[in-house]
Order: C-alpha cells, then sequence, then structure tokens
C-alpha cells in the first residue's frame, strides 16, 4: 500500500504540480515539430541530392557526392551548434528553425542514400519494357520504377525516421526545450528524476510506436497477399 | 512494314552489325537465328530504339524513327516487345500488367481495358490468374501474360527476343503454341530464337545473323534444307568442325592424333570411331605420301566434321600435286590400308578439281 501511494504521488508532484502535463505536452509538441519537420524537409534535400547523384551531369554527381559525404560523417550534433552559435549567430531566427534545418539536411543525406539504393535495386529492365508499351521515360519512371523502389525503401526509411526522432534529443544543447529537456527540468524541479526520465523514455516509445503504426496501415493489405 | 537501312551498330571497339539492310512485310513472321553472341537481341532492341544505332536508319511504315524530332513513345505504342527475361510489372498484378498501358498511354476507360485484358488472357489460357502476382506464376505463365500485356496495345508487329530461353524445356510448349497462334492469325512478328523446329514450322523467312550482318537469308526451306552457305550450314546441322595441315612428311603424326583424341572427347564421340577416323587418316596419308611420284612438299589438309544431330562424322581430306586417286589405285593392286578404310566407311568419294584432290568420307 505505501508503495503505491510512493507512486501517486510522485505521479503528482511530476504531472500535476506547477501545471507540469502542459510543460510536458508543449516539450512533446516540439519534437514532433522538429522531428515532422526534419523528415518532410530532409525527404526533398534527400530526393533532389538523390537526383543530382544519379543525374547524367558528371559536376552534380560529384557535388552531391561531397555533401552527401559531409552531411553523414558529421555529428548531427556539431552540425546543429555549427548553425547555431556559427551560421545562424547573428540572426534572429528562432532556435527550433535552426534545428529543423540541421536535422534537415543531415536526414536528407541519409535518405538520399536510402533512395538511390533502392532505385538501383530496382529491375531495370520493366522500365523498359514499360517505354516500349509507349510510356514516356517520365511517366515510366512514376508507374513503375517509383511505386517498387518506394515498397523496397520503406523499411529503412521507417528506421531512418525513428532514429530522426531519438536523435532530436539532443537540441536542448541550443536551448531548446523540447522533450528531453522538459523531463530533465521536470526531474530536478521535483528532486524525482528518476520517475520523470523514465516518463520520457515511455513517451519516446510511445512515438516509435505510432511511427511504426502509420507505416504498417499502407502495408497491411498487400501482407495478406 | 519495318524496313532497316545500312543500320550500323558497335558498343566501343566491338562491332555487332555492320550495314544490315532487311524489309519485312505486313503478315509475315521472320525467324532470326545464329549462334549466341551475334547480335540477335541488339538487332532487336536497335530496331526499336532502345540502342541508338551509330548509323543508318529504320523505317517503320514507311517513317524514319532515328530522326531526333520523331516521337518514338508514339512509335512504340504500336511496336511490341517480348522478352527473354518477361519482365513483367512485380508491383501490380496479373490483370494490372495488362491494362496498365492501355489505360494510361492510350487512355482506353477502365471496363473496356479489362474487358480487352480478359479476351487476351483466355486467348493465353490464364483467366483464372487475372488477379495473381508475377512472382506467384511460373516461368511459362509469366511468358504467356507478357505477351498478353504486348498485345494489348494492338502493336503492328511484335519482337520476339528468345521468348523461350529462359524457359524449362516443359514449359517452352505452352509459349510456343501463343506464338504459333499468334503467327497463324498474320500478325506481323520478328521473333529470335533456338527452336530450330519451331523456328522452321512456324516462320514465312528464316534470317541467319552471323559475321556482323544478316548472313543468309531465305525460307524456312531454304535455310533448314538446303543452306547455301558454310557458317549457315554449320549452324543448323549442329556441325563441330576440327581441321589440320599437314605440310611435309615429317610432320608430328602423334601430335595430330593426340589432337583428333581431345577433339572427339570434348564432343563426346564413340571411342570405336575416333579409332576409325584416325585410321582412315592414317591410311590415306601414308597412301598419298606412299605415291612415290607425287611432291614430297605436299600439302594436305583435312577437317573432321561431327554432327551431334545426326551423330555422323565426315572427313574431308584435300590435297595437291597431281590427281592421284588412291581407290582406283587399290583396285590394281591389293591394298591393306584401304581395305580397311572401305571397312570403316559408311560411303566415300573423290574428286579432283583445280589442282586439288579431294576425298570425302562418312564414318
Amino acid at each position: 500500500m505505501e508503495f503505491f501511494e510512493t507512486i501517486v504521488n510522485s505521479l503528482c508532484n511530476n504531472l500535476i504540480g506547477g501545471n507540469a502535463w502542459l510543460v510536458l505536452l508543449n516539450g512533446l509538441w516540439v519534437t514532433l515539430l522538429i522531428s515532422a519537420s526534419g523528415l518532410l524537409l530532409g525527404t526533398i534535400i534527400g530526393a533532389i541530392l538523390c537526383a543530382m547523384r544519379i543525374s547524367d551531369v558528371g559536376f552534380l554527381r560529384t557535388l552531391s557526392k561531397i555533401i552527401i559525404a559531409f552531411l553523414r560523417g558529421s555529428p548531427v550534433l556539431l552540425l546543429l551548434m555549427v548553425f547555431y552559435y556559427v551560421v545562424f549567430a547573428n540572426s534572429r531566427i528562432d532556435a527550433v528553425y535552426i534545428a529543423i534545418i540541421a536535422f534537415a539536411l543531415n536526414n536528407g543525406a541519409h535518405i538520399a542514400e536510402i533512395m538511390r539504393s533502392a532505385l538501383s535495386a530496382v529491375d531495370k529492365k520493366q522500365l523498359e519494357a514499360a517505354r516500349m508499351l509507349g510510356f514516356s521515360k517520365f511517366r515510366a519512371f512514376l508507374a513503375i520504377t517509383l511505386p517498387q523502389a518506394g515498397r523496397i525503401a520503406k523499411p529503412v526509411y521507417q528506421n531512418a525516421t525513428i532514429n530522426l526522432i531519438q536523435w532530436t534529443s539532443v537540441v536542448g544543447y541550443v536551448t531548446i526545450t523540447d522533450l528531453t529537456r522538459t523531463v530533465n527540468n521536470i526531474g530536478a524541479r521535483t528532486g524525482d528524476p528518476f520517475f520523470a526520465l523514465f516518463l520520457g523514455i515511455l513517451l519516446y516509445l510511445c512515438l516509435s510506436y505510432f511511427v511504426n503504426f502509420l507505416f504498417s496501415i499502407g502495408s497491411r493489405k498487400k501482407e495478406v497477399l | 512494314m519495318i524496313q532497316a537501312v545500312n543500320l550500323c551498330k558497335s558498343f566501343g571497339n566491338l562491332e555487332v552489325f555492320k550495314d544490315l539492310n532487311i524489309n519485312i512485310n505486313r503478315g509475315e513472321c521472320v525467324a532470326v537465328i545464329g549462334p549466341s553472341g551475334t547480335g540477335k537481341s541488339v538487332f532487336f532492341r536497335t530496331l526499336a530504339m532502345l540502342e541508338k544505332p551509330d548509323s543508318g536508319q529504320v523505317y517503320i511504315n514507311g517513317t524514319d524513327i532515328t530522326g531526333k524530332d520523331v516521337n518514338i513513345n508514339k512509335v512504340r505504342e504500336k511496336l511490341g516487345m517480348v522478352y527473354q527475361g518477361f519482365h513483367l510489372f512485380s508491383h501490380l498484378n496479373v490483370m494490372d500488367n495488362i491494362t496498365l498501358a492501355p489505360l494510361k498511354v492510350k487512355k482506353m476507360n477502365k471496363s473496356d481495358a479489362q474487358k480487352k485484358a480478359m479476351e487476351l488472357l483466355t486467348m493465353v489460357g490464364l483467366t483464372d490468374k487475372s488477379l495473381s502476382y508475377p512472382h506467384q506464376l511460373s516461368g511459362g505463365q509469366q511468358q504467356r501474360v507478357a505477351i498478353a500485356r504486348s498485345l494489348a496495345m494492338d502493336p503492328d508487329i511484335i519482337l520476339f527476343d528468345e521468348p523461350t530461353s529462359a524457359l524449362d524445356p516443359s514449359m517452352t510448349g505452352e509459349v510456343l503454341a501463343i506464338i504459333r497462334k499468334l503467327a497463324r492469325s498474320g500478325l506481323t512478328m520478328m521473333i529470335s530464337t533456338h527452336e530450330m523446329s519451331f523456328a522452321q514450322d512456324v516462320a514465312s523467312r528464316v534470317i541467319y545473323m552471323d559475321e556482323k550482318g544478316i548472313y543468309e537469308q531465305g525460307t524456312a526451306d531454304q535455310i533448314f534444307k538446303n543452306p547455301t552457305r558454310e557458317k549457315t550450314r554449320m549452324f543448323i546441322r549442329k556441325l563441330k568442325v576440327f581441321s589440320y595441315s599437314i605440310n611435309s612428311r615429317g610432320f608430328d603424326m602423334v601430335e595430330m592424333n593426340v589432337q583428333i583424341e581431345l577433339f572427339c572427347q570434348k564432343y563426346n564421340i564413340e571411342p570405336k570411331k575416333v579409332n576409325y577416323i584416325q585410321l582412315v587418316l592414317e591410311e590415306l596419308i601414308l597412301e598419298v605420301y606412299g605415291d612415290s611420284s607425287i611432291n614430297l612438299q605436299l600439302k594436305i589438309d583435312f577437317t573432321i566434321e561431327f554432327s551431334e544431330e545426326r551423330n555422323e562424322i565426315l572427313i574431308s581430306f584435300v590435297y595437291d600435286g597431281r590427281s592421284f586417286n588412291p581407290f582406283e589405285a587399290a583396285e590394281e593392286s591389293e591394298h591393306l590400308g584401304m581395305v580397311l578404310i572401305y571397312g570403316v566407311s559408311k560411303n566415300y568419294g573423290y574428286s579432283f578439281e583445280n589442282g586439288l584432290n579431294t576425298i570425302n568420307i562418312n564414318i
């Protein structure tokens, strides 16, 4: 009974005291915002880098190779700090947007490689077969290569998404109050860090499951086959 | 209908074919045969502009399609291609594979496209597979779907690029039956194939490709029964040839025999026949050199042709100098060697022409 009371007390202290749950929701929102925007922008950047990487123009290929190598090779936290303390040091851009840019770039480089490997795994003769049926190059790509590449890339892309969400936990370094920073603050305030931090882990876990759920919606009906 | 004029294609230093000319009329079924690597596939791909020719033109219904301002997509709507490896769209089921192009390229409405697809599936005998995915079908079934997919666009001509080469023998029949049916219905088609009996049976014209171009062409009967040129004959009869030259009396007969044996081993010729071949050749050489009145620097060339199809061996033995027929000489006096030759050969012949003696012996 005493154990139960301790838990209830911790819960009240951590979640209700000082409207902590509102702060927590706010942190969650920031994490979601950075992750979702980073993913969206990253996908666009990835598509552009990938298009450059497989283009016929040698200059573009080399350029994109260098960019991808640089972005993938540098830790995202350092990238974030460079943007915050150097590149945008004198601007008034909100730290959250800077974080979105940093994560989008890092994620974009990864996604570019995911896309490239998926595209190269598709049977090119099927594209040719479509062209023999009268499809233009672009429409054959849309109708044949893209859906197949998408299917190949999906599990890796899903992984990259979950990775991205977890990596956003470092944005506290540049003064952003995200989910990780929030639970840390709550723990410090109540003097009961175990419960707060554990709650944080649980929330990240929920986010991961939510992402997995989103990805499974599309494929569920195909697995029946 | 489709015409190639002075078509040339090479990859880097490798010249695939040059100055290739062909004219195919509506309703013809043209079989293209030839050893692997003689450019049959590249030829087909060049006709469809999947490979850019280095020079020359391809005309379809009188329009040159090699030009830059040609809308090649429009041309290809009327030009079907069936591949060795099927290449069905793996993310779509059979029905969608067939209706994709009619819906998206021809802008047909959905019910018409599906109705047409069902008719085609009936034709290839796969109505119950319309909702299956390509990976659930056997190779033969996939190829039949690929044929239906191609037919769905109502092409003027279909190019079949070794349609049965990737299939195991139990499945080639079903695919060939469909192609045969199409040929009978008057569809213009070109088919590159290694199925000789099928080509002979179906094709209105047969083209033998070799030596960087069309080596010989004619009706199926001409090519298969009376091929006129050397390589065609060798290919049709599945001949394996061994040739050897002797330039002086002091040649190395042991080495010659070893080479003959190696050749025979390679093609699994039975040991008894190998002995016969060696025996006949040794005796002939002895006969010819034994005739002291002939020039000592006499040159002898012989070839051994082995026909896998007929399991038959033809030795042709050529030597220069004056006319000398060992068979006649043997009649005058008993020659043990010639008796041996009579014994092992099925038939033999001698001729003298332009200073060359030729002896042909079948074993």
